[in-house]
């Protein structure tokens, strides 16, 4: 007794069949142009032997417009879980030799099901997104897709991390299901990401554009912030996935990958001390104080090309799983501007959804002066770091490295916006406003009356920066932990941590805090 | 208020002109200026190359409204991509600026003392 072989070899064939999606002669097209298929960056993004396949021999069901009896294979995307790293991870990779990747109403059910599973299963989702959009012949059910792709995009943020990669064209609606994911990662070449194309901007208004003003990886990453990391090819696309994975948890309830060492080092970095200037007025890289920070010059950078003037990005600090927020006086002088609060803000939020503690670097001297920032909201969108970090509950640790003014510091994490610990370098300056601006108001009357009233203002300026250029006016208030030597930094970070890790703090209930959008 | 006198074809008015303050300027998108990225590499698995630089990188100008410290190259100057080419002060820091591009400079609109807007131009590379 056995099976009959006639119904092994059906099995056999209708594999074959799914796993060719679109032909041979698409794939070999595919390939004469440098692109993989849907499978091959599965198999690319998987260990080897992996990868369980959701719904492979899907078909459309949809009858009009010429698509009766037509082959769809997986209905153009193909679903399923493998491993990264030793852990589960979900994964939908859209196949543009079937139908251009359209998405109709069973593409979208497969997407849906696979975050589905995920979110009740608690793994991240991974979207490799490639389609030429809606499958126009299936009219408003694709549409009714969309709809649903991104109420489950919705229903699964801040429960499992959601990354998108965007290796094809992503346009239209499309576009909103990636834009609705954690972080989004852009292929350099052959992927556009837009709402309207050229040609519908000129038709509409006029407007002469090209597509790499508008929809290319370069554009997101630094100009509209839409995409947090740039990658040369499919194969830096995928190592850019995995490397991010092995900060994040699996899940909201899964404390991130730390892996401790079994001594903290406490011993002296006399390189950092070497990295401060002695002129307050020279730019400080804050970059490079980032890579003696933290282990193995390892920082993964996020939203690397988009304000530059804040830096972020995932480490570990002795083993540790931290997410950095750094201010860059390298650029616009270190100001806190409207793109820097938005890209600070909504990274922040990240780290606290799953358990990431924050290291708060601060060297700014205030929001950024102007009539476009005022315009253009500052106020709403400074609000967003305020928000951010008051209702973040993860360990928050700061180091003010040297300036610390104004609203700007209270937006960069001190200990009134929730701070565990905060240090100071005996750099640092703390103070309302800056001592020039401050002794303009404070002694109008002097200086007004003074002989000499440039003199006057310089040696109140003296008096005040004497009083408030050094951390120790704040430390005797008792508003810092403790003032350290730059070189002890990163011991006194990793314990500090180390300390926190317990952290535990409960919040009046509510449906979701009304973060200034 | 200020009493104009006008003379328009012989004929002369007397008119009273009232001065109001300068007109709100247009809302203006805050396009993050492009500055160069003189960083260590990123450790970005495989982090290849910095985006190229932005159509119209021969005009040099400042990140941010402040005070020129110094133009550090004159007309003639060969610069190369990454070369520190002014320093502005701003916010109690100075910003350095970098060339986007090699290039020879044709112009330098800014001189040390002047106070630039955001996207105020400095040099102009040819």
């Amino acid at each position: 007794m056995t099976i009959d072989p006639a119904l092994l070899k059906r099995l056999v064939t209708a594999r074959k069949t799914a796993e060719l999606g679109g032909g041979e002669d698409k794939i070999a097209k595919r390939h004469e142009r440098g692109l993989l298929t849907a499978r091959e960056r599965l198999n690319k993004l998987f260990e080897p032997g992996t990868f369980m396949e959701f719904g492979k021999h899907a078909q459309h069901d949809s009858t009009q417009f010429g698509m009766a009896g037509k082959l769809m294979p997986g209905d153009g995307v193909v679903t399923g879980v493998g491993y990264i790293d030793g852990r589960p991870v979900a994964a939908f990779s859209q196949d543009f030799t079937v139908g251009g990747g359209a998405l109709g109403r069973i593409h979208a059910k497969k997407m849906c099901d696979l975050m589905e599973y995920a979110s009740q299963a608690g793994m991240p989702v991974l979207g490799i997104n490639d389609s030429g959009g809606a499958r126009i012949q299936e009219g408003e059910e694709s549409l009714s897709g969309y709809g649903q792709v991104f109420f489950k995009n919705v229903l699964l943020s801040g429960v499992v991390p959601q990354v998108s990669i965007i290796a094809g064209p992503c346009a239209g609606g499309a576009a909103y299901s990636p834009a609705l994911t954690d972080f989004i990662i852009m292929n350099r070449k052959n992927a556009q990401m837009f709402i309207c194309g050229p040609e519908v901007i000129k038709a509409s208004t006029g407007q002469v554009t090209t597509m790499e003003e508008i929809g290319s990886a370069e554009t997101h990453a630094a100009i509209s912030g839409n995409v947090h990391f740039v990658a040369e090819d499919e194969e830096h696309a995928i190592e850019i996935a995995h490397k991010l994975f092995s900060f994040l948890p699996s899940n909201n309830v899964s404390d991130p990958p730390h892996e401790p060492v079994e001594n903290l080092v406490l011993d002296l970095d006399p390189g950092m001390n070497d990295l401060m200037p002695q002129d307050p007025k020279a730019p400080l890289d804050v970059k490079k104080i980032i890579y003696r920070l933290v282990d193995d010059a390892d920082f993964l950078e996020v939203h690397e090309h988009f304000a530059k003037n804040i830096v972020v990005g995932f480490c570990r600090i002795q083993g540790l799983v931290t997410g950095i927020v750094a201010n860059q006086p390298c650029v616009k002088a270190g100001t806190l501007d409207i793109d820097a609060s938005d890209k600070a803000a909504r990274f922040i939020r990240f780290c606290n959804i799953f358990n990431i503690p924050l290291l708060t670097l601060v060297d700014v001297p205030g929001f950024l002066p102007g009539v476009a920032q005022e315009r253009g909201g500052i106020i709403r969108h400074g609000a967003k770091m305020l928000f951010a970090y008051a209702a973040s509950t993860v360990p928050k640790i700061t180091v003010i490295m040297r300036k610390a003014y104004g609203g700007a510091y209270l937006a960069m994490c001190s200990s009134d916006m929730g701070a565990d610990m905060v240090f100071a370098w005996p750099t640092a300056e703390i103070a309302v406003m800056g001592a020039d601006g401050a002794v303009k108001i404070l002694y109008k009357r002097e200086i007004a009356a003074a002989e000499d009233p440039e003199k006057a203002a310089a040696e109140f300026s003296a008096e005040y920066r004497e009083k408030f250029a050094s951390p120790y006016a704040a430390a005797a208030k008792a508003m810092i932990t403790d003032i350290i030597e730059p070189a002890q930094t990163r011991g006194i970070v990793a314990m500090a941590l180390r300390n926190t890790l317990s952290k535990r703090e409960t919040r009046p209930p509510k449906k979701h805090g009304n973060i200034p959008l | 208020m200020k009493k104009l006198r006008i003379t328009v074809d012989g004929k002369t008015y007397d008119v009273a002109v009232e001065v109001l303050e300068a007109a709100a300027p247009a809302a203006t998108a805050s396009t993050p200026a492009r500055s160069a990225a003189a960083f260590a590499p990123i450790a970005v698995p495989g982090a290849r190359s910095a985006p190229p630089p932005a159509a119209g990188a021969n005009t040099i100008t400042s990140p941010l409204a402040g005070k020129v410290v110094s133009i550090d190259v004159a007309v003639g100057d060969a610069v190369k991509s990454g070369d520190q080419v002014a320093t502005i002060e701003a916010m109690k820091m100075n910003t350095f600026i970098y060339a986007e591009i090699d290039g020879s400079v044709d112009q330098v609109v800014a001189a040390a003392g002047d106070m630039v807007e955001e996207g105020g131009v400095l040099i102009k590379l040819d």
